[in-house]
């Protein structure tokens, strides 16, 4: 784990250059300090802030889109969307769910462009390059594609609350959808995935 | 409470959770997110050395703008001022032609004036 992973990097109250990396000390900073000094333009404090949220900010992304490579650019647009944005964030705020709120958005984006893009073009199956030696099994291949056929919004909601463990009312900011709508959303999408897996065990 | 106790509905499969799980897996290892982290701020470098280029256009731009602004604004006073004082150099003109034209006319006598007042002729 890096040292900004770990939250030791040092904030200096004085501007420091854009490109200096951050010296590991005994002193943790927090996000809120990372955030001020992003905002006085430096470079490093703002990479830290990545090292910190890219993980979450890819699984926020991961769930709306289609695969491992948009989810990637949908991270990537995002940081970027979020890095614009720095000037207009409020510091007391908290910056995860801000910038989940930007990544989603990005990611909504993708999915958008992508659509009118394969309007015209045979479906594609996009291998991520990170599965797991379970890949080949047919519950997860049934799995994949029932998750599939599910409204994108039903599928976000159970990947970001079952798989990442985000609470109803972080998923309705993310998404930016009511709360009870998340719950509903979770609902339905466990009861048609559940179906699918029971019909599965009983043709076993 | 947790959202798993709010309501009946909401009941965790652990099978279909696993799977879930298996299938958004998240990449492994240190060198992917640092990658990642590196492709993100090449990313926002070259973003901000593209504003920064743009940026100085947009003050060159401004800059020429205003100047040629102040320049067309000179102009016009310019022709403005070579107008106004044209026109008030005909009228000292006209003013003068007429009263030198009527300078130059004879001297009429007291009856032919009165004459010509009563007939309407001048």
């Amino acid at each position: 784990m890096t040292s900004a992973a770990r939250g030791d990097a040092v904030i200096g109250a004085s501007p420091a250059p854009r490109n200096a990396r951050w010296r590991v000390t005994e002193r943790p900073a927090n996000e809120r300090e990372l955030v001020l000094a992003a905002q006085r333009g430096q470079r490093a404090a703002f990479s830290a802030l990545v090292r910190m949220h890219e993980r979450r900010a890819y699984a926020v992304a991961r769930s709306i889109v289609a695969n491992h490579e948009d989810a990637e650019d949908a991270v990537q647009d995002g940081f970027l969307h979020a890095y614009r944005a720095l000037d207009r964030f409020l510091p007391d705020q908290a910056f995860g769910a801000w910038l989940h709120r930007i990544v989603a958005n990005a990611a909504l984006d993708i999915t958008r462009r992508r659509k009118v893009r394969d309007a015209d073009e045979l479906p594609e199956t996009v291998a991520s390059p990170f599965r797991d030696p379970a890949e080949g099994s047919e519950l997860r291949s049934r799995l994949t594609a029932a998750l599939d056929a599910l409204p994108p919004r039903q599928r976000s909601v159970i990947v970001l609350h079952d798989v990442e463990g985000f609470k109803h009312s972080e998923i309705g900011k993310i998404l930016g959808i009511p709360e009870g709508t998340a719950r509903s959303d979770l609902h339905y999408a466990r009861t048609h995935l559940r179906s699918l897996l029971g019909d599965m065990r009983s043709e076993q | 409470m947790s959202d798993e106790h709010r309501g009946p509905e909401l009941v965790r499969d652990d099978a279909l959770t696993a799977t879930l799980r298996a299938i958004y897996e998240k990449p492994t290892g240190e060198a992917y997110w640092a990658a990642l982290e590196g492709r993100i701020m090449a990313r926002i470098d070259e973003s901000e050395a593209w504003w920064s280029v743009s940026d100085r256009w947009l003050r060159a731009g401004l800059a020429a703008a205003a100047a040629a602004l102040l320049l067309a604004g000179a102009m016009y006073f310019r022709a403005q001022a070579h107008i106004n004082r044209t026109l008030a150099a005909e009228a000292i003109v006209e003013v003068e032609g007429l009263e030198s034209a009527l300078a130059q006319r004879e001297p009429i006598s007291q009856d032919e004036a009165t004459l010509r007042k009563l007939t309407g002729h001048q």
